[in-house]
């Protein structure tokens, strides 16, 4: 795809300016275009696909898979304990949001066996545990949490949802994003030589149909109105520790004021030392 | 140049013109931070005695407990900025980039980061020069150097004066280094950042920061004065000698929370220390 861009760019370029100008300052064009670093070719729009298109697994700038640990650094008091009824500080509910917080009854939820509903797509990343990420085949991505002991399946490519009811995960679509100018996963260029290491992706995933739930374990609502959009960035630190930031966006216009940002990050772990699943609970 | 040449070449030199050098993203502009996590913390302050979440040692420990907070009532303390560690991971207040180019090359050669609180402007050098020795000054906002990793902007951080990981007395040394990611995701940026401080931490402290771009965002001035808020003998500083801090266990009772968790610590980052607690303690006030 990037070779038929830089190929059409060229093309493009090349034509117009031949028709206007000597041989010999066409030959200097030529020169001069097949001198341009790799990234000034790379950040225009790439053609079409012709051919089959990639899979996610193929199409991966960096590899997700593997155990990764939550580091609780940050809301540990409402991560690390149910927060009393009532309690939604940092969440810009609105005011109906508010009053369905305050109606909160873990015990109506546990009768009515409806103890996963703050083990929902929006919150499941937040509780403390460990995720097990793997590639179920060439274009869905298993993330399993021990928390909760839930599975969501990240679908890449042209997934159609099957329909039928909407689940406390949603139904998500993932992308590998690339932001900015360069194929991610590409030799970052400049003047011919390699600087700053290889360029990275983001996978962005965006997650509908979700049955309503709760934000926080005291029952802090999101309703069947909300989409989740979350953005996965890895990183590896000059100590070697590998860490996964993970940005959650959830927008639901029912119960909150504004958008609720809110990031999360994991350790990578070796293996699966310390993997203790666990089923939900509404307390 | 004739007007045959000029015009032979202009299609390629605006469309090289037109895109960014180095492969980047842009993440200059106004950005609005959002404080979505540790509002009360990051707002209004922590509590006292609060030293959860923090992979502090004893000797963090017993400077903390030794914190008392009418310390920022003396006039030296008043007009402190934040240090670039804690604008980074924990204030969320707004900022605003801008890049500062070679009127040349039109190569970045540092960003400019201000922060609304305090005015503080940081500077961070993209030209790949070296952080200094040891002996060069300690600043609040330190020293700061950044490279791209693809669409992301990577920044070190060395020469932080002394300053703190929590507001309410938890010590950073001047010993640290800051480490941040400034991920850029459309009108959104998460900055990541690490603190390492081989003198109070015995792991790693990694923590995060949301923003959202803002094009009606102004940066106002900040200015500062400092008066006599409180009168005292001269030399004076207020603390707790150790053992004598009567506000420790406060927040913990009032939370209902175990006494222990205040003390802080690597074990209660990770989720085995939420197993410790059979029966989570039943909470009754915010």
């Amino acid at each position: 795809m990037y070779d038929e861009a830089r190929q059409r760019l060229g093309e493009t370029i090349m034509i117009a300016a031949m028709i206007r100008m000597r041989f010999r300052h066409a030959v200097g064009l030529l020169g001069l275009w097949m001198s341009l670093p790799l990234q000034v070719h790379a950040q225009y729009p790439p053609a079409y696909p012709t051919g089959p298109a990639e899979t996610g697994r193929k199409a991966a700038p960096f590899d997700i898979t593997g155990y990764w640990v939550s580091v609780v650094t940050e809301d540990w008091r409402w991560r690390m304990f149910t927060p009393p009824k009532g309690d939604y500080t940092s969440v810009p509910l609105n005011a109906a949001g508010k009053a369905a917080a305050d109606a909160w009854d873990p015990a109506k939820d546990e009768a009515a066996g409806e103890q996963c509903k703050s083990y929902a797509a929006p919150s499941l990343l937040r509780i403390p545990g460990r995720i097990h990420i793997t590639w179920a085949d060439d274009n869905t991505l298993k993330v399993e949490t021990d928390a909760g002991q839930q599975t969501r399946l990240l679908h890449f490519g042209d997934w159609k949802s099957a329909g039928g009811a909407p689940t406390y995960l949603g139904e998500s679509l993932a992308q590998w994003d690339e932001t900015g100018a360069l194929r991610a996963g590409r030799a970052i260029l400049v003047a011919g030589k390699e600087v700053g290491g290889r360029s990275r992706g983001t996978m962005k995933v965006s997650t509908t149909r979700m049955r309503p739930g709760y934000l926080r374990k005291n029952g802090v609502p999101y309703s069947a109105n909300a989409t989740l959009t979350e953005y996965f960035d890895p990183t590896t630190e000059a100590n070697g520790d590998q860490w996964l930031w993970i940005t959650t966006i959830v927008d639901d216009r029912q119960y909150l004021n504004t958008p609720f940002i809110t990031s999360v990050h994991f350790k990578k772990q070796a293996d699966g030392t310390g993997w203790d699943p666990a089923p939900c609970s509404s307390r | 140049m004739t007007i045959r040449f000029a015009t032979s070449w202009l299609p390629l030199a605006l469309a090289a013109a037109s895109l960014p050098v180095f492969g980047q993203i842009d993440i200059s502009g106004q950005w609005s931070g959002r404080i979505h996590h540790d509002q009360n913390e990051r707002g209004l302050g922590p509590d006292l005695g609060d030293f959860t979440a923090l992979p502090i040692n004893d000797s963090a420990r017993l400077r903390a407990q030794s914190y008392k907070a009418s310390i920022l009532t003396l006039p030296e303390w008043q007009c402190r900025p934040h240090p670039a560690d804690y604008m980074a991971g924990r204030a969320g207040f707004n900022i605003r980039l801008t890049a500062e180019l070679d009127p040349q090359t039109q190569e970045i050669k540092a960003w400019h980061h201000r922060v609304a609180w305090m005015g503080q402007e940081r500077v961070i050098w993209m030209d790949g020069r070296a952080h200094p020795g040891p002996e060069a000054p300690h600043t609040w906002q330190g020293f700061s150097t950044g490279k791209w990793e693809g669409n992301m902007l990577t920044v070190t951080t060395t020469h932080l004066k002394m300053g703190f990981l929590r507001r309410n007395g938890v010590p950073r040394s001047p010993e640290a280094k800051l480490t941040e990611h400034f991920m850029r995701h459309g009108n959104f940026m998460t900055v990541a950042s690490i603190v390492e401080d081989p003198v109070y931490l015995t792991e790693p402290l990694p923590r995060s920061v949301s923003y959202v771009l803002d094009v009606n965002q102004m940066m106002a001035p900040y200015p500062c004065e400092t008066v006599v808020e409180v009168p005292r003998p001269e030399g004076e500083v207020p603390h707790f000698l150790p053992g004598a801090n009567p506000f420790l266990a406060e927040w913990t009772t009032s939370h209902n929370l175990p006494a222990e968790a205040s003390r802080g610590g690597a074990e209660q980052l990770y989720p085995e220390y939420k197993k410790k607690f059979k029966t989570a303690p039943a909470r009754t006030s915010r």
